[in-house]
């Protein structure tokens, strides 16, 4: 009867201590090489250091400053890629010669995204927050809308007759088996574009931005700040780490494995 | 590429009356690839003429032309393309060799790979170019820091894909082996490893979409070459025509290593063995 | 001669909600002799894959005792051969490529292997496939050569998990007979487990009948019919109607003492 001592809390504790444990003996293992090779901190920093670095960001304000600027054209950018590729992603899925036409120029598309248009876009839009709103949306656009579109295309042919012979109106029709349809597929893609998207958020603004985490590890750079380059990279590890999941977990455990569909090609 | 579980397929028998030369024209893959790409062109071309944008912003297809011939001329761009190419040559070799032995190696122990996920989702987190700064710091603006980035990008989502992929290998195919006399090693070189293939070659691309982003990111900040390099230099001399033609350079450079690598690759393994099913948006 | 010896077979486990300790398989005992085909029968849910997975060694006993070939189970091994129900074919190999699979594990010489495969290949008919691989094979094909790769390896008993069950029923019929022709030429021992009182009738010469949970055996039943055996002859005769009606009756009975009705499927 052992199995029966373990407490309902406690097998919440278990998987949480499995995933912290390891990256705290992980600083662990940091401190201890650091202080016993007796690395300069313009090379490696000391945990303390980083510490210290995240502790003066957050008291100057200069964290609050980047971290909000980062995550404003983050979700923007998430936003207008949701708005613009999905309608336009389903609407090319329902049609087998539009899917058959859009299909190599997006795969063109999803492979070029995001930081590649990085020159331009400074061109169009000037150094600055547009810019980096633009990749943003840009790296995500292509593998949503791709995804979008091959979820439609994956819809069982009897679940879309079905769906007609009750008398399903054309928007109800996307509302109700279009967009669920495809969202193992949506999912999918979101992943990928999301990927893409926080690669390029962190390039645009190292390259064109005088704000957010991506300037603050640059301009740290320059100074050989390395206490400080190491605590923005852990902010933005974090931040992927709690993206990942507060949005993407929940919106697959809520949708895709819910209905007991599985993702496609992750 | 997105691909599905295969389920067998059978080939249905053609009528033996040939279709006209139109449709078997429309047929082919060639045709299907980059036939939509002739009125893309065409309407960049015509959006051009029309000047709707100022001629500083955007540039039609004769320009960009004009440029390739100029800069293939003064021996800039095959200088350029080539440093790019030896930098992802090195990235990707570098990375496989690290990331593939090591992804097999966290798979098969339980042990380990229960302590490394975290780690290795962790790393995998922060995103490849937050590196370039520390390793700017370490190495200089160097060729070495532009590789330690690129290996790092495919490392990880390798890393991630292989453990992934030896999780899926049904455990029937495993316990056959095992009752037909496979010991231990003989179950992971002749089961685990061809098994774990299609979720290694989606790692596989994966990594190199990662790392050939970060390649041009990095081009782009440390600045001594590279396509990456040209497409920026030419952005703060504001050469439109030459940025146009750095982002239709990295467009076919991708499609010449998916064409001519990747695509191959699993067309021998994955898919000759039907194990995954090339998901074409037209089926 | 008994090539498989099973006594006092237990299994128990501990159920992941409830906690409780469950007995799936209780004092099992059979043998199978050499050259002898038996066929586990049992309603569904009851332990006859269990029994199976024991015996191949995937699974450990909770009690009793496995005995092949005079040596008592441990692990899996080349001396147990398994078909399964879901192929487990090895999809990066050519049908070729999959029956020399366990004659490479131990070793066998390339120019013996080679011949094996081919007489075996041919045995289940499968020449002029040996270059395909398992996705372009018909799923009866498929499932002949995973037959092949058992029989390649000359186990001492064959294992077969519901082979069948995945198959349309014209086809079933066909490879039940294609089975039956095999065993009678090369009188290969077989452990069959299924949950088709009629195809265990057809192909067996005896009938282990299982229990719903905790499984014990319920009765073991001769098959009284003589060899070689065809559908449309044994359909015919009374005998064998009048053994898979005893079958019926006994997996009835269990419906009874079970008080429900899903016994059989």
């Amino acid at each position: 009867m052992t199995a029966q001592s373990v407490k309902p809390g406690a097998r919440r504790v278990g998987p949480a201590l499995w995933f912290v444990g390891p990256l705290a003996v992980l600083v662990a293992v940091w401190a201890v090489a650091v202080a016993a090779a007796g690395t300069p901190m313009r090379v490696f920093p000391q945990v303390g250091d980083v510490a210290a670095a995240i502790g003066d960001m957050a008291s100057s304000g200069d964290l609050f400053r980047h971290l909000g600027a980062s995550l404003r054209r983050m979700g923007l950018g998430i936003v207008l890629a949701l708005v613009t590729a999905l309608p336009f992603g389903i609407a090319l899925g329902s049609s087998r010669l539009l899917s058959a036409f859009f299909a190599p120029l997006l795969r063109f598309s999803v492979a070029l995204a995001g930081i590649a248009w990085i020159p331009v876009a400074t061109l169009w839009f000037g150094y600055g927050d547009r810019a980096v709103i633009f990749i943003v949306w840009n790296a995500m656009f292509f593998a949503l809308t791709y995804n979008a579109m091959l979820g439609v295309r994956q819809i069982p042919l009897q679940l879309l007759r079905a769906a007609r012979s009750m008398g399903t109106s054309r928007t109800r029709m996307f509302t109700e088996v279009l967009l669920p349809g495809a969202l193992p597929s949506i999912v999918t893609g979101l992943r990928v574009g999301l990927g893409y998207g926080w690669r390029g958020l962190v390039a645009a603004e190292i390259i064109a931005s005088d704000a957010g985490l991506g300037y603050a590890l640059f301009q740290a750079q320059k100074y050989f700040r390395t206490d400080v380059i190491i605590a923005s990279m852990v902010i933005i590890g974090v931040l992927w780490l709690l993206m990942d999941r507060l949005l993407l977990a929940p919106l697959e455990r809520r949708t895709v494995q819910r209905w007991g569909m599985t993702g496609v090609g992750r | 590429m997105t691909t599905v579980s295969a389920k067998p397929v059978r080939t249905t028998a053609r009528p033996p009356r040939p279709a006209p030369l139109w449709r078997r024209l429309v047929r082919t893959g060639t045709f299907r690839t980059l036939g939509p790409f002739v009125p893309v062109i065409a309407l960049w071309w015509l959006v051009a003429a029309l000047e709707v944008f100022p001629e500083s912003f955007f540039v039609g297809p004769p320009e960009v032309v004009d440029k390739l011939g100029e800069l293939l001329e003064k021996g800039i761009l095959p200088g350029y393309l080539s440093d790019s190419l030896t930098r992802l040559g090195y990235g990707v070799g570098f990375g496989l060799l690290i990331g593939l032995p090591l992804g097999y190696a966290v798979a098969m122990l339980p042990r380990l790979r229960r302590f490394c996920w975290p780690i290795l989702l962790f790393f995998q987190a922060i995103a490849d170019i937050a590196w370039l700064p520390i390793v700017i710091v370490w190495f200089g603006f160097s060729l070495t820091s532009v590789t330690f980035v690129l290996v790092y990008t495919i490392v990880f989502p390798l890393m991630l894909s292989v453990v992934a992929g030896v999780e899926q290998v049904p455990r029937e195919l495993i316990r056959a082996a095992r009752s037909l006399g496979a010991g231990r090693w003989r179950v992971f070189l002749e089961v685990i490893v061809p098994g774990a293939l299609p979720s290694v070659a989606g790692g596989i691309r994966t990594g190199l979409g990662y790392g050939w982003r970060a390649l041009v990111a990095a081009e782009i900040i440390v600045g001594t070459s590279g396509v990456g390099f040209m497409m920026f230099d030419a952005r703060r001399v504001g050469d439109i025509s030459q940025v146009f033609l750095g982002m239709a350079v990295l467009g076919a450079l991708w499609y010449a290593l998916d064409a001519l690598i990747l695509a191959p690759f699993e067309r021998a393994t994955v898919e000759r063995w039907g194990m995954v099913r090339r998901l074409e948006a037209d089926g | 001669m008994t090539a498989l010896e099973i006594s006092g077979l237990r299994k128990t486990y501990t159920d992941d909600y409830s906690g409780e300790e469950v007995t799936a398989i209780d004092e099992v005992s059979f043998g199978v002799e050499k050259g002898e085909f038996v066929s586990v029968l049992g309603p569904s849910g009851c332990g006859k894959t269990t029994v199976l997975n024991i015996v191949a060694g995937f699974v450990d006993l909770s009690g009793g005792t496995v005995v092949v070939d005079g040596r008592p189970v441990a692990g899996p091994g080349p001396d147990r051969g398994v078909v399964f129900q879901s192929h487990a074919l090895f999809p990066w190999k050519t049908a070729y490529g999959n029956v020399v699979f366990g004659l490479r594990m131990r070793g066998v010489p390339r120019t013996e292997r080679d011949e094996r495969a081919r007489e075996y290949l041919d045995l289940v008919g499968l020449g002029g496939f040996e270059h395909r691989y398992p996705h372009e094979l018909s799923g009866g094909m498929q499932q002949r050569l995973g037959v092949a790769r058992v029989l390649a390896n000359e186990p001492a008993v064959m294992l077969m998990d519901e082979p069948f069950a995945s198959i349309d029923a014209q086809t079933r019929r066909k490879l039940q007979e294609d089975l039956t022709r095999i065993f009678e030429s090369r009188r290969p021992t077989v452990f069959f487990v299924t949950h088709d009182v009629d195809e265990a009738v057809f192909l067996s010469d005896r009938v282990v009948v299982l229990s719903g949970r905790p499984s014990r055996v319920r009765d073991i039943v001769e098959v009284p019919l003589s060899r070689p055996r065809r559908w449309d002859e044994a359909l015919a005769l009374p005998a064998f109607r009048a053994t898979a009606n005893r079958v019926n009756e006994l997996l009835a009975g269990d419906e009874d003492d079970a008080g429900h009705l899903d016994a059989v499927s």
